[in-house]
């Protein structure tokens, strides 16, 4: 019993009491099953922040630490491990927030099927707790795949016109990554007798070639599931096409367990491997950037737009994280929640839109300000802080990570050249281009379509789910000390692991 | 008495074969599919009987040196078992099978070979199991008559099946005159002491490599599994691609292991590029097929190729990912081909294309076939995939890294049809999808086991991982 | 005395010849014939090994003996497909026997 209790136990597996009583329903019993989930999701909340009123934001290790042994036979060391420390408490965090908000968000929108999917998005927000919380590479993986079900799910059977083709490729890129990590966490396994991950990062001592090989085999899983370009192909697909809840929860988290994997292991396993290949990294994540701008501004469809501005946004924070120093790899993780909660509302807020006017194209909006203004209002600042609009969350982020980069970028820094950060920096710019242009296009100048004119704004049900985010845009945007200080200690402790990078910190 | 109680499982399939056909004789018609109950007692009553009786001792050498009672043996007559019990299963109520004496005990005979090539320490007796495991294999591919198709699946099955035996025979006989016995414990000794030239040698290894090259269905001895797979009842079909299968890696792994240790490296080399290549070939194929058995077929030729990569490893880790993998393939592939059947049965059709909508008629059945479908294409947390990881990491530790990238690039591909046949049951619609779809409790039972017999291999590993290891404790 | 080698390349040869049938005629009669002689080459093999080198020890005759009971048992099952096919379709040829592809 005191295992279940465990605080990490109950944060990840809670969503699976949810998952059991919805089994007990109907597909027709719709509202029950919304009521079911959305309770569940919130309960899962609340547990999460019950868990940040005990964390110790002064500590860097990991906290709350579960560790039982799983399978120990014949010289295999795996273990049932689960922890907490400042790189993961804020992506924990945003996923059992985003997760209640994106059920809350599909009480309209998907009428069929509806405990099913209340059934998958649970299983999802488990697979994804898990994945932050695993301190153990097996059990990791176990939960990095399992994600993977419930998404292809809600994709495909919710999903737009092009669903099958869009879930197929989205679980089968992904798939073709995690496996070659799958390679790499067996060989750590085998050749240094366990797969638990402190210990591991206790022990180093891989040879620097090994290293390389190693990176590159988890690279590829997290790279795709980024995206980092050029391995972004599945995104725009797999957005377009999900439904709204869905792209959110996609957006939100799916992508930061790329990012994070980065942090998390990538650069303390391979501490050597990882500041060889920083400028590689950086110069992807640079190409990422002006990429994602570029594509993004010459869309016509609003979500795909959006979906282009994530590779740009991710390829900001690949770039913080292989800054290899403080100000990078905090601001990166700051900008995962930032992106989660812009872009997420983002999908909300186009969510809205399709469910009124069923079309998500340019051309078929125009003027939308005089007619629904609030809900032009809310856009508005949400674009402003998806461009990183000093004040909001965005710029917060941003800013720290081009500071990492320019410190990075240093004569003997990691980076080896400032470039990268200039270069990020025009990013920044152009971000604004496209993202004012699609404001624009969609609700300034004069109505042109007819069904415009008689859009409803915003309702309670859909206020309730907007406003929270708008709540986290400014209070990150304008105090975002509070968050820098849980991040904080747990990076420095991590920056610390990477020796030469160190070094150039002190420059 | 202990080499009695050994062969306490074999005594009792003959004893169920016997009753099987003369109860045969006495039923009248209406009453035939009494049949499928007593062959299903009779096997869950072997399995039983084993477990709690047959289980390796301090004494390993039994009947002379012809028979071995060890773990090998042990965990793999429960597999055969297991896998004729379900096999009965899913054949109650197939046209021209389900309600005939004789097939039910062809399939004891069968398993009774079976059991016997577990255990098997001689080349006389290996020779032997392997005939008395395939002759009724022939015979019941071919079994419906009526089917143009299974008459020809029989037929193919023989034609090629006595072809590569007579080939290995030949290597037995080349590996007998040169090593000087047929024992195969006896022979490693011989041939440990130089007395067998290089020449001759790697000729019987060759050989012999045909012949049980045939029963896994390894390149390029697979042409025959998609034309038997498809055209031999469905429920036949899912014991040749399981226990048939699994006795062959039987009889692969101890020979090769226990006969050959001194020419380990270059058998270890051919296994391993056989491997890689039976693999791909057969989940490239496998890509292209419409028809669900087919490509169940080619899937289960990729199947082969992981395993074969556990074997390739020889290593302690290598048998145990070999048995483990069997263990959880054995389950998945015999859902598989459980939902085949059931289905054919319901709808006259095997083509992936009409699954489409499944879920709407059977949600539970669909869910079950997400889940084989998701553990033959190794998603965790299922069996399937905790065997994948051990093979894959069997190769790693043997220093064939190679051979683990093109296992793990094969597997993406492999999810691609598996995912195939999940988006046509899940995602597709047809006409008259709202008709619900009636399940035999004794199947659906079945199926359920299965299921959940997977998901406890892939969530608990620990029991079925030290039973593979004690499996390997014999050869290492 | 003849020596050992001989009856080797006899068994060798009948072997081949017995390859060649099975992989290159078409009627299915006839690639059973061609099995026969495989295993025929087997058991000169297993006979000379026997009589040359153990024959203090029978089990190259056993073996033999067993191997004709397989060949007899694999006859009877092959020559009753074979005539369940050819109910059905009037020929024995392989060629003609597809509904399904190779």
């Amino acid at each position: 019993m005191d295992f279940i209790l465990e605080p990490l136990n109950l944060v990840t597996f809670f969503p699976l009491v949810g998952v059991l009583l919805l089994l007990l329903l109907k597909n027709e019993q719709k509202k029950i099953a919304r009521w079911v989930a959305l309770v569940t999701a919130l309960v899962t909340f609340g547990i999460s922040l019950w868990v940040l009123s005990m964390f110790d934001a002064s500590n860097p290790g990991l906290q709350f630490m579960i560790e039982e042994d799983w399978i120990q036979v014949a010289g295999w060391k795996i273990k049932y491990a689960l922890g907490m420390d400042g790189i993961s408490i804020l992506l924990v965090l945003l996923t059992t927030f985003l997760t209640p908000i994106a059920i809350l968000s599909t009480w309209k929108a998907i009428d069929e099927k509806v405990r099913d999917f209340q059934l998958f998005f649970l299983l999802l927000e488990m697979g994804m707790l898990g994945v932050f919380l695993a301190q153990d590479l097996f059990l990791f993986y176990v939960f990095w795949e399992f994600t993977l079900v419930p998404m292809y799910f809600l994709i495909g059977i919710w999903g737009g016109e092009k669903r099958m083709y869009a879930a197929i490729k989205f679980f089968l890129y992904t798939m073709a990554g995690s496996i070659l990590m799958l390679l790499a966490i067996l060989w750590l396994g085998i050749r240094q007798g366990t797969f638990f991950l402190p210990e591991l990062i206790a022990k180093g001592g891989i040879p620097a070639d090994v290293q390389f090989w190693l990176f590159l085999a988890f690279a590829a899983a997290f790279a795709i599931k980024v995206p980092m370009w050029p391995l972004h192909s599945w995104l725009p697909d797999a957005h377009v096409q999900a439904p709204t809840a869905g792209s959110v929860i996609l957006a939100g988290v799916l992508l930061k367990m790329g990012t994070y994997g980065f942090v998390r292991f990538n650069l303390p396993l391979f501490p050597e491997a990882a500041v060889q290949l920083a400028p590689t990294m950086a110069l992807l994540a640079v190409i990422g950037i002006l990429y994602g701008a570029a594509v993004s501004y010459s869309q016509t469809d609003v979500k795909k737009l959006v979906a282009y501005s994530s590779v740009s946004h991710l390829g900001f924070v690949i770039l913080g994280i292989f800054a290899l120093n403080e100000q990078g790899i905090a601001g990166g993780i700051l900008q995962m929640v930032n992106h989660g909660i812009s872009t997420g509302a983002l999908f909300l807020l186009i969510g809205f839109i399709y469910e009124r006017r069923h079309t998500r194209d340019f051309d078929q909006f125009g003027g939308l300000w005089k007619v629904v203004p609030v809900y032009a209002v809310i856009t508005l600042i949400v674009s402003l802080s998806s461009m990183g609009l000093p004040g909001l969350n965005g710029f917060v982020g941003e800013f720290a990570i081009l500071l990492g980069a320019w410190g990075a970028g240093t004569a003997g820094g990691p980076l080896g050249t400032p470039l990268f950060a200039a270069f990020a920096a025009a990013g920044v710019i152009l971000a604004a281009v496209y993202i004012l242009f699609m404001f624009q296009k969609m609700f300034l100048g004069p109505i042109t379509v007819e069904e415009n004119k008689n859009i409803k704004d915003l309702n309670w049900r859909e206020l309730l789910v907007i406003v929270p985010l708008l709540v986290f845009i400014f209070w990150i945007g304008l105090y975002p000390k509070p968050f820098f200080d849980l991040i904080g200690p747990s990076v420095s402790h991590l920056v610390e692991m990477l020796p030469t990078a160190v070094s150039t910190v002190l420059h | 008495m202990v080499d009695y109680l050994a062969i306490l499982p074999e005594i009792a399939l003959l004893v169920l074969a016997a009753i099987l056909l003369l109860v045969d004789i006495r039923l009248k018609e209406e009453g035939k599919d009494t049949l499928n109950w007593i062959a299903l007692f009779g096997l869950v009553i072997t399995f039983v009987l084993t477990i709690l009786l047959a289980q390796p001792g301090e004494e390993e050498v039994i009947w002379g040196g012809m028979l071995r009672h060890d773990w090998m043996a042990f965990v793999f007559r429960l597999v055969f078992i297991a896998g004729a019990a379900f096999t009965v299963v899913f054949s109650r109520g197939w046209e021209a099978i389900g309600d005939r004496g004789e097939f039910y005990g062809l399939l004891v005979l069968s398993t009774l070979g079976m059991t016997l090539m577990g255990a098997a320490g001689d080349l006389v007796m290996l020779l032997l199991a392997i005939e008395t495991a395939s002759i009724p294999l022939y015979i019941m591919a071919g079994f419906s008559t009526k089917d143009g198709k299974s008459a020809e699946a029989g037929f193919k099955y023989l034609l090629f099946g006595a072809m590569t035996s007579a080939v290995m025979m030949y290597g037995f006989s080349l590996l007998f005159g040169f090593g000087g016995t047929t024992d195969i414990y006896a022979l490693a000794d011989a041939i440990a002491a130089g007395n067998v030239p290089t020449l001759p040698l790697m000729t019987s290894i060759i050989l012999v490599l045909v012949g049980f090259g045939f029963k896994i269905s390894m390149f390029p001895f697979h042409f025959w599994s998609p034309d038997v797979y498809e055209g031999a009842p469905t429920p036949v079909t899912g014991f040749l691609s399981t226990a048939s299968k699994a006795a062959g890696f039987a009889v692969l792994v101890r020979v090769m292991l226990v006969a050959f240790p001194s020419v380990t490296v270059e058998w270890q080399t051919l296994l391993a590029i056989l491997s890689a290549i039976t693999m791909t070939v057969g989940n490239l194929v496998a890509l292209r097929q419409t028809n669900i058995k087919r490509m169940l077929a080619y899937s289960s030729i990729g199947h082969a190729g992981y395993i074969l990569m556990g074997v390739a490893a020889a290593s302690s880790l290598g048998v145990i990912s070999v048995v483990y993998y069997i263990a959880a393939y054995l389950l998945t592939n015999l859902a598989a081909f459980g939902f085949v059947a059931i289905y054919y049965k319901q709808t006259g059709s095997d083509e992936i294309e009409d699954y489409a909508g499944f879920s709407r008629r059977s949600p539970g059945l669909a869910f079950a076939m997400l889940f084989t479908f998701l553990s033959l294409g190794g998603i965790p947390p299922l069996g399937g995939f905790f065997g994948k990881l051990l093979v894959f990491s069997a190769a790693i530790q043997a220093d064939m890294v190679w051979l683990a990238v093109v296992g793990v690039l094969n597997a993406v591909i492999a999810l691609y049809y598996y995912l195939t046949v999940i988006k046509f049951v899940y995602l597709r619609r047809q006409e008259g999808d709202e008709v619900p779809f009636p399940v035999a409790k004794s199947q659906s039972l079945a199926i359920i086991i299965c299921v959940l017999g997977v998901t406890f291999l892939g969530v608990i590993m620990a029991p079925m991982f030290e039973l593979a290891q004690k499996v390997a404790s014999s050869f290492f | 005395m003849i020596p050992l080698s001989n009856y080797l390349i006899v068994a060798a040869g009948l072997f081949s010849i017995g390859l060649y049938a099975v992989l290159a005629r078409k009627n299915a009669i006839m690639i059973l014939m061609g099995i026969e002689l495989m295993l025929n080459a087997v058991n000169i093999n297993l006979v000379a090994f026997w009589r040359y080198l153990t024959p203090e020890n029978v089990s190259g005759q056993v073996f033999a003996a067993m191997v004709f009971v397989v060949a007899a048992a694999e006859v009877a099952v092959g020559i009753a497909l074979i005539m369940t096919v050819y109910r059905r379709r009037d020929t024995v040829s392989a060629d003609e026997i597809n509904l399904m592809k190779w």
